[in-house]
């Protein structure tokens, strides 16, 4: 393991593959500290950038982008208030209190560092759990493929804040999407409506695309105002790194449990790191000696926020690696990365593609320093970014799009799936249908049939599904979710008519 | 029975999926194989009418007292939608270059209402350097082949 991951890490110092981990990393960083842009949506931009690239290269490129994202986050949330992505909300809670008591660099600098931390912990969960995990579900038949899928599925619809039901439906309908097209054992057309290229089915990248691009674009649209924020990019940032590693250091416990979070959290699928730092300040406010305190501009704020947001990348890239479930959006772009070079994802990944995978690891750690090093250079150019208006943005990032959406198959019929699936992701929103259950269908429904079939081909059996001990523990733990998750609807149900009660 | 957002979706989503559904009646067996074509989707497309279902009902017993209402622009959501799917008509007749720069400088223009010629000259400054960056960027360098024009074959 070490060996390859050291040729891994002598590869990714080669300058074909450090020259685009380093520009995602940089794009990354910016994207992150964009308002309204998400990392997801920075991914999504970078894609079609990729397609001519090395697979190693696009991955690294990508990489970049995602750790890049969530360290560029906080340089909003710390300076200005305004958190740069979901998964930095937590970070404002007590980054933009101490900027405001005159800190902003020991605020900023806190939260690089405590991220470089948590991913790098973060990185070393990932090396050394990915390999064992796939071997693992290399023992799986098809009933166990079928019944992990369905619990990815039942978990992300149950963990979701809106409705039990609507992240089922959301799930669902993923999953109708999938059906539509050739059925994938015979070839038959089925559900075509009569559209011929429907016969081919739809591919994921474009829903994937169209829905989370315009559904973030469009939700910033309904509220636009053509007065820019004003940024103060002239504020004092010098600050002694050695006081800000030891204000970290000296809080191992926080650090630790924090990352910890991030990890569980991406590698749970489809849920991504803004869970994980609302999570990991909950809990450590909880932890904590004096949680009067946090809101106000304390660092375990910041540092339990930026730990496992960063941990929750080597999460989500364990999930992908090891079983070929994307953790978060992503994951899910890479997943499709991964597909257009004709790499199969899943257990034997790592087995069959070992350089790729080590790569990937290796790009996933140097992306660290990288970025270290690029918020060392340029906070401040990037705080001048922040102030590019959205009205030259969103219609570059669309066209972006569009460029992903056409050259997946050099054909029109993806761009008009773009389409529409920009117009039904909209709707989802608006209908208040949670997005991440639905995008695991669409790329988890294939899987999830071709399973099935390969099961019933092999035993019609259908209680083979409950007598095979992992299929069954893993139907068992998918049931037990949204159980899990009745209750805690329940319960918050009845804490809150407690608590307007007690309001009266 | 007043319906909710919720209660409407899950009325439009429980027909749609029960008329694929019978569409899948449609479908023939396949000797070769223990299951049909139309397996999976039944399952698939009678689970989420199931749930679509549910979801009416719900709402429909659980009735929601309407959220305060946002004064949200979606008067420039549908224009910008619409000036997309101009845009991704336009492409395979006038070619991508022609409809991104007039997309970028439609879009950038209804975003941001240029009132005088110097906002005019920075709509259209944007829009062109964008198209040339962004094509030859995929086309040179990217080898990605980006759509020609029927009409105008550029």
């Amino acid at each position: 393991m070490f060996e390859l991951l050291g040729a891994g890490l002598a590869d990714m110092m080669q300058v074909k593959y450090l020259v685009p981990l380093f520009v995602g990393t940089l794009v990354g960083v910016v994207g992150g500290a964009l308002p309204g842009i998400t990392i997801t949506m920075t991914v999504i931009v970078v894609l079609p950038f990729t397609f001519g690239l090395e697979p190693l290269q696009g991955l690294a490129c990508m990489i970049g982008v995602y750790v890049g994202g969530e360290t560029g986050g906080l340089i909003t949330s710390c300076l200005l208030g305004i958190p740069g992505k979901p998964s930095a909300v937590a970070t404002t809670f007590d980054g933009f209190p101490m900027a405001r008591k005159g800190e902003p660099g020991r605020a900023l600098w806190i939260g690089i560092w405590a991220s470089i931390f948590g991913g790098l912990l973060g990185a070393i969960v990932l090396v050394a759990a990915t390999g064992p995990l796939a071997q693992l579900a290399l023992q799986f038949g098809p009933w166990e493929y079928f019944a992990l899928f369905v619990l990815a599925l039942s978990m992300v619809a149950g963990l979701v804040e809106s409705s039990l039901l609507k992240g089922l439906l959301s799930g669902a309908l993923g999953c109708v999407v999938t059906i539509l097209g050739n059925d994938p054992v015979m070839g038959q057309p089925r559900l075509t409506l009569g559209i011929g290229w429907l016969e081919g089915g739809i591919p994921f990248l474009p829903v994937l695309i169209g829905v989370f691009a315009f559904a973030q674009i469009m939700s910033d649209v309904e509220r636009f105002s053509r007065t820019p924020e004003a940024v103060n990019t002239a504020v004092n940032l010098v600050v002694s790194h050695a006081k800000v590693l030891a204000e970290i250091l000296a809080r191992p416990f926080l650090l630790l449990w924090s990352t910890f979070i991030g990890l569980v959290i991406g590698v749970l699928p489809a849920i991504g790191g803004s869970a994980a730092n609302m999570l990991a300040y909950d809990q450590a406010k909880k932890f904590s000696k004096r949680p009067e305190k946090f809101g106000t501009g304390i660092p375990e704020g910041i540092i339990a926020s930026e730990a496992s947001n960063n941990a929750n990348v080597a999460g989500s890239l364990v999930t992908i690696m090891a079983f070929g479930i994307p953790g978060d959006a992503v994951t899910a772009v890479m997943l499709g990365a991964l597909t257009i070079h004709g790499i199969q994802s899943g257990p034997l990944f790592i087995s069959q593609n070992a350089p790729l995978a080590y790569g990937m690891f290796a790009a996933y750690i140097l992306a660290h320093p990288l970025v270290l090093i690029l918020l060392f250079l340029g906070v401040r150019w990037v705080l001048r970014i922040v102030t590019v208006p959205k009205s030259i943005l969103f219609p570059v990032v669309l066209v972006l799009c569009v460029v992903g959406a056409y050259a997946l198959g050099n054909a029109m019929a993806t761009v008009y799936v773009l389409l529409a699936s920009g117009v039904f992701g909209y709707l989802m929103v608006k209908f208040g249908f949670p997005l991440a259950p639905f995008i695991l269908g669409v790329i988890l429904g294939d899987q999830i049939e071709i399973n099935l079939v390969r099961s019933l081909m092999t035993d019609s059996d259908l209680w083979l599904f409950v007598t095979r001990p992992i299929s069954a523990l893993l139907l068992a733990m998918a049931v037990g979710s949204i159980v899990l998750s009745v209750w805690q609807h329940r319960r918050m149900q009845k804490r809150a008519a407690t608590e307007g009660a007690a309001d009266f | 029975m007043k319906l909710s957002k919720d209660g409407w979706a899950g009325l439009a989503v429980a027909a749609a999926s029960l008329f694929l559904f019978w569409l899948t009646l449609g479908l023939k067996d396949n000797p070769l194989v223990p299951i049909g074509p139309g397996y999976y989707p039944r399952i698939v497309l009678g689970v989420t009418a199931a749930f679509a279902l549910a979801l009416l009902l719900w709402d429909a017993l659980h009735p929601k007292p309407s959220p305060p209402r946002e004064r949200l622009n979606y008067v420039l959501v549908l224009e910008m939608f619409a000036v997309f799917g101009l845009y991704v008509g336009a492409l395979p007749y006038v070619g991508f270059r022609i409809s991104t720069f007039f997309y970028i400088a439609a879009t950038n223009a209804l975003l941001d209402r240029p009132e005088r010629g110097k906002g005019w000259l920075r709509v259209l400054a944007v829009a062109l350097i964008t198209t040339i960056v962004v094509y030859y960027a995929f086309e040179r360098y990217l080898t990605v082949l980006l759509p020609r024009g029927r009409w105008t074959n550029f």
